[in-house]
């Protein structure tokens, strides 16, 4: 039923051509126009925001390390055994440390200092230096458990500074205190 | 021909601004996304700061994140100056975007496995990815050594030990 009262309200095609060619004429000079102003400074603000806040983790840097001795994987072959360079630290106090170079009988103040003391024990004719290991001579850091990594981190970067090559974390001694 | 430019008056020049938007909302997006990752990855600590450091700049690489967490802290209850003095203990290790507990090695090592395994390879068929350890200052030694080991047993032997470069960190600014 409703079908058949829908026929005669399509058949009003003239009224609406006449409308269209009217709104046709008037808007042709009038070219549309988006103001995109206000757009674009919302996108610049939003651009900004972003480059700033992605320097997020910028600061940070990285120093490469081998991984711990005797802890899995395959072990080195066959290397004449050395005896290593073994550097020891202990914690003092609650976050402090103690450093001691193995076989030396001056304990090094601080990572600087330790880095002195590395360099001094280095055989290296090229910069001078006429200690007895060779700058590839295994260096080992054997901090106790309760040891701050910042600490660990800060002896390992000692021993690079001083340009030893092969240097390398032990697993965590016994804490004396 | 000139007659007819001037019947139209006098024009305003306008500039095409499409193709700067189009850029703009490219950068607007890449940053969103990189951001996202990058805040998802680094977990909020204080890397060690160190004497005289040695560090040198991340750059580009094939990368896997291996966070040891401290304890959570804010801005005012944590000494700038002695980020050592914190909280020892780690309260977890999140590898890429995975949470494991600290003592999970075997899953850490099977994450780990994975993510070399499904990592891109170069041309002798070696993985690319390297291994970045990021660790807080205060965070004993005996919390990240089991980490290292379980690193180690995914057959990494290399890793990339996180610290501030130099003049960076907390207690620089």
């Amino acid at each position: 039923m409703p079908e058949t009262q829908v026929k005669p309200n399509s058949n009003n095609d003239a009224t609406v051509h006449h409308e269209s060619r009217r709104s046709k004429r008037s808007q042709q000079p009038a070219r549309m126009q988006l103001n995109l102003t206000s757009m674009i400074d919302v996108i610049f603000q939003l651009l900004i925001y972003f480059v700033v806040t992605a320097s997020f983790a910028a600061g940070e840097g990285i120093i490469t390390a081998k991984l711990p001795q005797g802890t899995g994987g395959a072990p080195s072959k066959a290397e004449p055994p050395k005896q290593p360079l073994n550097i020891i630290l202990s914690s003092a106090g609650t976050f402090g440390y103690n450093i001691g170079i193995q076989n030396q009988p001056a304990a090094p103040r601080d990572f600087e200092q330790l880095a002195t003391m590395l360099e001094g024990l280095q055989f290296d004719p090229e910069r001078g230096r006429s200690g007895a290991y060779k700058p590839d001579h295994p260096v080992i850091i054997k901090p106790a458990g309760n040891v701050r990594w910042q600490h660990v981190v800060n002896a390992f970067n000692a021993a690079i500074t001083a340009r030893y090559s092969n240097v390398s974390f032990a697993q965590a001694t016994q804490a004396s205190n | 021909m000139a007659s007819k430019i001037f019947h139209r008056g006098p024009t305003s020049p306008e500039m095409n601004m499409t193709p700067l938007i189009d850029v703009t909302f490219q950068l607007i997006i890449f940053f969103m996304l990189v951001n996202n990752i990058i805040a998802e990855e680094s977990v909020q600590m204080f890397v060690p700061q160190l004497a005289n450091p040695k560090t040198r700049e991340m750059g580009e690489m094939e990368r896997i994140v291996v966070n040891v967490k401290p304890v959570e802290f804010t801005r005012n209850n944590r000494d700038m100056d002695e980020p050592a003095n914190w909280d020892a203990s780690a309260i977890g290790v999140k590898v890429g975007l995975r949470d494991f507990a600290v003592g999970d090695s075997e899953a850490i090592t099977e994450a780990l496995k994975q993510a070399v395994s499904e990592s891109p390879r170069a041309e002798d068929g070696k993985s690319t990815l390297e291994v970045l350890l990021r660790a807080d200052a205060a965070i004993r030694y005996d919390e990240i050594q089991p980490v290292m080991a379980a690193i180690t047993a995914a057959q990494i032997g290399k890793i990339h030990l996180v610290a501030y470069m130099p003049d960076e960190g907390p207690g620089s600014k």
